[in-house]
């Protein structure tokens, strides 16, 4: 399986002054996977998302992306690599001074240099997709938490990414509108999209997910597949933190 | 510690580089004497005055047009004449006019300015051309209670703040208070709001405001003075012998046909009477809308420029690299750290030893340089503003740093930041009326000619406050407009 692993890390460390956040974490991403990342809060799982597309920079270790060294890259060097690995946050992280069809376009035709017509045509089809074509015009801060966090993910589709990072996408909204977005990335999944999601919708993993990576103080504790890792935790790490999130 | 030290070093360079700037002068006037021969090379001879002084020198509203005249003016034209040059009449307040001298930038200063030994210290002076004499203007009503200097002990008298008159009443009136005021116009009016009892001046401007107003009239003093402290004496640059003995040359014509009495103050007078011909603020308009004219060009180009430095150094201050942070920090607390009227000085005065520059131009560099300080750290606290995860998801997008800035986080810090920018616009406004202190003919200039030459008070100041009240609530209903703008996204 190794030849065709998108993502690689290897040995990965991160330290904010003396917190060891991250612990020397070993892990690979393959084509087409899709990883759901569950674990207390505080436990590093954002820290190790955002260290894959280098929001962070790794105090240690190495990270690999199509097999390319990333951690070494200039600011520059890395636009190139992120712009293949979308993101999707928490807040949803609009931009409120554009319209939803604005948010959509400016990466395309700034990184992408495509024209404002096929990037417009592009961003229209991608909105369609998730449900809110006639949203185009609209002001983010005019739409529902669902609409929003669905936008955000057309938004960085609309780059062509070839892995997909979601920082617990659903947390922020309200619980009537979390099926809404799920249901967009489920979709996502099915078509192939390799993605890893921090998340705590179990029923969501359990569907979806190949691979649950269960992480905890700064390290992964535990990993298999839904079942293995839900049905059966073997550490008590996991089976504490998995009846509490059952119980909720 | 170590920004701190850079901080430090960034302080010293610019000590170091306006020592070296007033140092520059001394070597200036330090050049064997060729003041004649340079200015007739030019063609001109510089004249400095502050026209707010008749009959001295004033300016005069004739056919729509405004000239600066008076009986030194008749004089430095009779100088200029004699040399065969063309007199030029740059205007500024008093206090400016020696510096002026000094930098160069005028060649010699007539401002009813009496040759005091201390004067003597840092410029040239020619041979006494008028002895003009002390008096004290007092209220008509008082003229009993005031007949002479000796009734003036114990009593509250005013005078321009640095002029002879205010050392002498303090020096040889028992028990006086004194109250020193900047303008002739202020002291007048405190005298007849009975704030003073007597106002200290020249004999002849005494006269000139006792023949204008019914309501004061003119007493005599009874110092007694040497020539050196209460004639008036033309200043030139220290070392211009032949500058000087070319005055004199003049000045003792003007002396043997007695032209001073016999036809300059005349003159003088005759446009006095224009000016107070009619004193209504309506006939003095042109000499608001010029104000007004200049106050918005330098409000403007400062607020332009002000931005675009404020951008720059809000991003220098923002920036990785340590010397561009350092630089940027230190510019902007010095400015922050020193009195704009200081900078307005500094630029048009102590620049202009390197490069000599208009009033104007000096007034808006100085002008844009500082709000270029103030709009930085309004700016700075809008990027500060806009959350990190704007630029977190931006830079997930693959987007440049360059990008991010200006398609992302300039943006909306603009919006966060409109209101704070408008005042500092409106504040430019206001503020930008200290360059009057150079000549520039703003708004506050033109008030106080025209208070000198119509010698009314109070209604210029008032005609000038709603003037200013127009500019800047104009200015609030068009930021408004753009705030509204803004706001459709939310
Ligand atoms: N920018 C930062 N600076 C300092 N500490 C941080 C920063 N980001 C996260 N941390 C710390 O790292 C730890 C893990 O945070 P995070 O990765 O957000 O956990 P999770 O997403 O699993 O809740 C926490 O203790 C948090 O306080
Ligand atoms: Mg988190």
């Amino acid at each position: 399986m190794t030849h065709n692993a998108v993502i690689e890390v290897k040995d990965l460390a991160k330290k904010y002054g003396k917190n060891d956040v991250l612990k020397n974490i070993s892990e690979e991403v393959h084509d087409g996977q899709v990883i759901c990342v569950i674990g207390p809060s505080g436990a590093g799982k954002s820290t190790f998302l955002r260290c894959l597309n280098k929001l962070e920079s790794p105090t240690k270790g190495q990270i690999k992306f199509n097999g390319t060294e990333i951690t070494t890259l200039s600011e520059k060097e890395l636009s190139t690599v992120r712009e293949k690995m979308g993101m999707v946050f928490q807040n949803f992280n609009l931009f409120p001074n554009m319209t939803v069809i604005q948010n959509l376009v400016l990466a395309p035709i700034k990184v992408k240099k495509m024209s404002s017509q096929d990037a417009e045509k592009e961003a229209r089809s991608l909105l369609k997709r998730v449900g809110l074509e006639e949203k185009a015009n609209a002001y983010p801060d005019s739409l529902s938490g669902g609409q929003q966090q669905r936008v955000a993910i057309a938004r960085a589709l609309a780059m062509n990414p070839q892995v997909m990072l979601f920082d617990e996408p659903t947390s922020a909204l309200d619980p009537e509108m979390v099926g809404e977005v799920l249901a967009v990335m489920k979709e996502l999944a099915e078509e192939g999209m390799t993605m890893v999601v921090v998340t705590h919708e179990m029923g969501f993993a359990k569907q979806v997910a190949d691979e649950i990576w269960f992480m905890a103080d700064g390290y992964i504790q535990e990993q298999g597949t839904p079942t293995e890792v839900f049905d059966h935790p073997k550490t008590d790490r996991a089976k504490d933190f998995i009846s509490k999130i059952i119980n909720s | 510690m170590k920004e701190l030290k850079q901080l430090l070093i960034m302080m010293a360079m610019v000590i170091v580089g306006i020592t070296a700037m007033s140092m520059a002068p001394s070597s200036v006037h330090a050049a064997t004497d060729n003041s004649l021969a340079a200015v007739q090379k030019k063609g001109t001879l510089v004249l400095a005055t502050s026209p707010d002084y008749p009959p001295y020198e004033f300016q005069v509203n004739q056919k729509g047009k405004s000239k600066i005249v008076g009986m030194d003016v008749s004089i430095a034209k009779k100088i200029a004449k004699d040399i065969h040059v063309k007199l030029v009449i740059k205007s500024m307040t008093f206090d400016s006019l020696l510096v002026a001298l000094e930098t160069g930038k005028a060649d010699m200063v007539l401002g009813g300015m009496n040759p005091t030994p201390s004067r003597r210290q840092s410029v040239d002076f020619s041979d006494i051309y008028y002895m003009g004499g002390q008096d004290f203007l007092i209220n008509k009503a008082d003229a009993s209670k005031y007949p002479n200097q000796k009734s003036l002990a114990n009593q509250k008298i005013g005078a321009q703040t640095g002029t002879l008159q205010y050392n002498l009443a303090k020096k040889y009136i028992p028990g006086v208070t004194i109250k020193g005021m900047d303008k002739g116009t202020d002291l007048v009016l405190a005298l007849k709001t009975h704030k003073l009892e007597a106002v200290g001046m020249e004999k002849p401007t005494a006269e000139a405001y006792a023949k204008n107003d019914s309501s004061v009239i003119a007493i005599h003093s009874s110092y007694k003075l040497d020539k050196n402290s209460t004639g008036s004496a033309i200043a030139f640059r220290k070392g211009s012998d032949s500058l000087v003995a070319a005055a004199n040359k003049s000045i003792r014509e003007i002396k043997k046909d007695d032209l001073i009495n016999k036809v300059y103050l005349n003159q003088a007078g005759k446009y006095l009477k224009v000016n107070t011909a009619n004193t209504s603020m309506g006939h003095y308009w042109k000499y608001f809308a010029e104000g007004v004219e200049y106050t918005l060009i330098i409000a403007a180009v400062s607020g332009i420029i002000g931005v675009l430095l404020g951008v720059i150094l809000a991003l220098m201050r923002l920036a990785n690299n340590k010397l561009l942070k350092g630089i940027a920090v230190g510019y902007i607390e010095f400015v922050r750290g020193t009195p704009l009227m200081v900078q307005v000085l500094f630029v048009y005065f102590g620049v202009g030893v390197i490069i000599n520059l208009p009033a104007l131009v000096s007034g808006i560099i100085a002008v844009s340089l500082n709000s270029g300080a103030y709009i930085a750290e309004i700016i700075r606290g809008g990027i500060d503003s806009v959350s990190k995860g704007q630029d977190e998801a931006a830079k997930s997008l693959g987007l440049s740093k360059t990008d991010i800035m200006r398609s992302v986080i300039l943006p909306q810090a603009l919006k966060n930041i409109w209101p704070a920018l408008g005042n500092e616009f409106i504040s430019l406004i206001k503020e930008s009326s200290i360059v009057s202190i150079i000549g520039v003919t703003d708004l506050i200039y033109q008030l106080n000619i025209v208070r000198a030459d119509t010698y009314r008070g109070v209604m210029p100041v008032f005609v000038a406050m709603v003037l200013y009240f127009i500019l800047t609530f104009g200015l609030t209903r068009i930021l408004n407009h753009f705030e509204g703008r803004m706001q459709h996204d939310s």
